[in-house]
């Protein structure tokens, strides 16, 4: 990784000293070995300061969403889950690709520093750094899937079967387990929504859980508006989602979000595909959801 | 001195729940906080006197996430006030440690002081009792000291200190506190027992100064450059002990509802939405440097002490490594005259 790490830099430099791009996205270390944390560079010598490692988990896509309305252009990096988040950008027209200088990176996997933070807090027990995330447990696409230069060699993907598992555990359950099960689980919620802003296929404008007038989705944290807000999201993320495991990632009191994703990606694929979302760029590509085919299943989804 | 025996510990928690209700530091699942003693499920759920401290603060008992105002009923252009829900039950936080006690301050200071008193605030307050748990070994994180608290002397109805022996010491500070110490002082001993010294600190800040610096820091270019990667998430401020932004919302069937106040965070962008459509904190970076002044300026002009009670948990949570000891360094560092 020391030498992917190397050449991004030099890429980067090189990039922002041409003015080939405005700004480069990418990682810095933080004080301690664990800690690595996004970087946005605006010159070369801010470059020199990019490191790539075994933290470096976050998903970069996410942030084009801030510059989606000005004219800069970016360079960023990305593994094979954050390469899916861009193509769902260009697929929802966020951005143009010619703004985009992308440095692919074919990922081993990485750790999470949110759960390293957390183990050394003091503040939690029973909890133990895996060699590799729950995200990354589960990744079909590892190699990214839009570059301009493509970095390190191939993987596999490292696909455990753990989630689809508990994806069909609770296909089995009876309606009333299964409500029980999206009751307890979402009355964890503190609704931060959290999940939504680290989520790159979250990028309207205005939410609908902003919109006040009216307002369709309660800010009461109780049953009701819990499930709501998490049956809104799950729609709304269905044949979107490109199943990169940020909001489980980042959810503070961890709720399962992927579970729900995969389930989501699993009914699409089945009832609308074969399809999955953001892993082939073609010019004015859509989302399964939407283009209406007369094909499509008029059963099971709704 | 009073001791606590710890092998006495789960009775005076029974007790005390008698009449209570009683929240304590405990785990559950793979997260942790105060919750209610009696809801304890002794096989899974463990007390967490002996951490550091716990990862969701108890914020929420004195001022919860969501809470029903009053009830209302429309008749044409008049309203009616139908039932107010003032909670005054009793409770007691067993535990806290000394920067969430120092949260609870600042929340007496925006809640009951100045000429503006929160009477659904106060019915909690008036009625709860605050036993604190004195820090002697600061966890990686942690500046509360930098922050002016003293980890071992929190703002509390009774201190207990851990000797590391088989004993708290039970310090009884205020009036409420003797109430308490004597319904249950047949359960504590008469010995004495030496206190731990307080290890250093690994995390160190210097505050003085900050707040007087950052007057003439809102247009500087360090909060462009630090609020870059912030995603707007709002962890921090619903982890964070002190933070007490809150929104009144209103649900209505017909004629009938009732309105409620929750959680809010300034990391939002509907925050600052205004009636007419503007929204004065368009961006990351308005929102961000609102989150730092007011912990660190504002406050502080107000009340004589910062927002911040140095407690670490936004730290530990931030999915991006936005990190308050390194904005206070940096604002420490910053040159004004940009
Ligand atoms: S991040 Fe977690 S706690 Fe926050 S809104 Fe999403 S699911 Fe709820
Ligand atoms: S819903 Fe979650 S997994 Fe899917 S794109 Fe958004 S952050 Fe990634
Ligand atoms: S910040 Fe201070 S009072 Fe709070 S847990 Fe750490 S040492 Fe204790
Ligand atoms: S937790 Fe971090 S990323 Fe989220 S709003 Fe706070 S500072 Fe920004
Ligand atoms: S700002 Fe951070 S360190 Fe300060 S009190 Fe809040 S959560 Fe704790």
């Amino acid at each position: 990784m020391k030498e992917i790490s190397t050449k991004i830099k030099e890429i980067a430099s090189r990039l922002l000293a041409d003015g080939q791009v405005n700004v480069f996205l990418a990682w810095e270390k933080g004080p301690e070995d664990h800690l690595t944390h996004p970087l946005a560079a605006r010159s070369a010598e801010d470059a020199q300061k990019i490191v790539f490692d075994e933290y470096s988990i976050h998903n970069l896509s996410n942030y084009l969403l801030k510059f989606r309305d000005g004219h800069e252009k970016i360079g960023l990096v990305v593994k094979g889950c954050d390469s899916r988040g861009i193509i769902r950008l260009l697929e929802d027209n966020q951005f143009t690709r010619d703004r985009l200088y992308i440095v692919g990176v074919c990922c081993p996997g990485m750790k999470d520093p949110l759960k390293a933070m957390k183990i050394n807090s003091g503040l939690l027990q029973d909890i133990a750094l895996d060699d590799k995330a729950d995200k990354c447990s589960n990744c079909a696409y590892p190699n990214p899937v839009i570059y301009d230069e493509l970095l390190g060699s191939e993987q596999q993907p490292h696909v455990s079967g753990e989630r689809k598992a508990q994806v069909e555990e609770i296909e089995n359950m009876s309606p009333d387990q299964r409500y029980g099960f999206f009751q307890e689980t979402f009355s964890k919620c503190i609704r931060c929504y959290a999940c939504r802003q680290a989520c790159v296929a979250c990028n309207c404008r205005t939410c609908i859980f902003d919109e006040m007038r009216p307002q369709w989705v309660g800010r009461e944290n109780n049953e009701t508006d819990n499930l709501m807000y998490h049956l809104v999201r799950a729609y709304h993320m269905a044949g979107r989602c490109v199943e990169c495991g940020e909001c489980e990632r980042v959810c503070p009191v961890d709720i399962p979000l992927m579970l729900i994703n995969s389930k989501l990606a699993k009914d699409v694929n089945e009832f609308f595909g074969p399809y999955e979302a953001g892993i082939k760029y073609e010019q004015d590509g859509k989302p399964a959801l939407s283009v209406y085919s007369l094909e499509d299943s008029d059963e099971g989804f709704i | 001195m009073k001791i606590l025996n710890k092998n006495q510990l789960e009775t005076i928690l029974n007790k005390l729940a008698e009449e209570a209700e009683v929240f304590v530091p405990m785990s559950k699942g793979n997260s942790s906080g105060f919750y209610s003693w009696k809801t304890r499920n002794p096989e899974t759920e463990r007390l967490m006197l002996d951490a550091l401290n716990v990862y969701l603060s108890p914020k929420n008992i004195g001022f919860p996430q969501t809470e029903k105002m009053y009830s209302i009923k429309q008749s044409g252009p008049d309203v009616e006030i139908k039932e107010t829900f003032e909670d005054s039950d009793p409770r007691i936080i067993f535990g806290i440690r000394a920067c969430d006690a120092r949260a609870i301050t600042c929340m007496d200071d925006v809640f009951l002081t100045r000429g503006y008193e929160d009477s659904f605030y106060k019915a909690r307050r008036d009625n709860t009792t605050i036993i604190a748990n004195a820090c002697y070994n600061p966890g990686p994180n942690c500046f509360c000291a930098g922050m002016g608290i003293d980890p071992t002397e929190p703002n509390a109805d009774i201190i207990i200190r851990d000797t590391g022996d088989t004993g708290y010491i039970w310090e009884t500070k205020t009036t409420q506190g003797e109430q308490l110490s004597a319904r249950i002082a047949d359960l504590l001993e008469e010995k004495e027992l030496k206190a731990p010294e307080l290890k250093p600190f690994k995390t160190n800040v210097e505050y003085a100064g900050v707040a007087e610096k950052l007057k003439s820091m809102f247009e500087h270019p360090i909060w462009e450059e630090l609020s870059q990667t912030c995603q707007n998430c709002g962890i921090c401020t619903y982890v964070c002990p002190s933070c007490h932004c809150f929104d009144i919302q209103v649900k209505m069937w017909g004629d009938e509802g009732y309105r409620f106040r929750c959680w809010d965070s300034c990391m939002y962008t509907e925050y600052s939405a205004e009636a007419g459509g503007g929204n004065p904190r368009p961006t990351t970076k308005e929102r961000f440097r609102n989150r730092f002044l007011h912990k660190l300026e504002f406050f502080t002009e107000r009340y004589g002490y910062p927002l911040c009670t140095g407690c670490g948990r936004c730290i530990v949570a931030c999915p991006t490594g936005i990190n308050i000891v390194n904005i206070i360094d940096q604002v420490k560092e910053a040159n004004v005259d940009v």
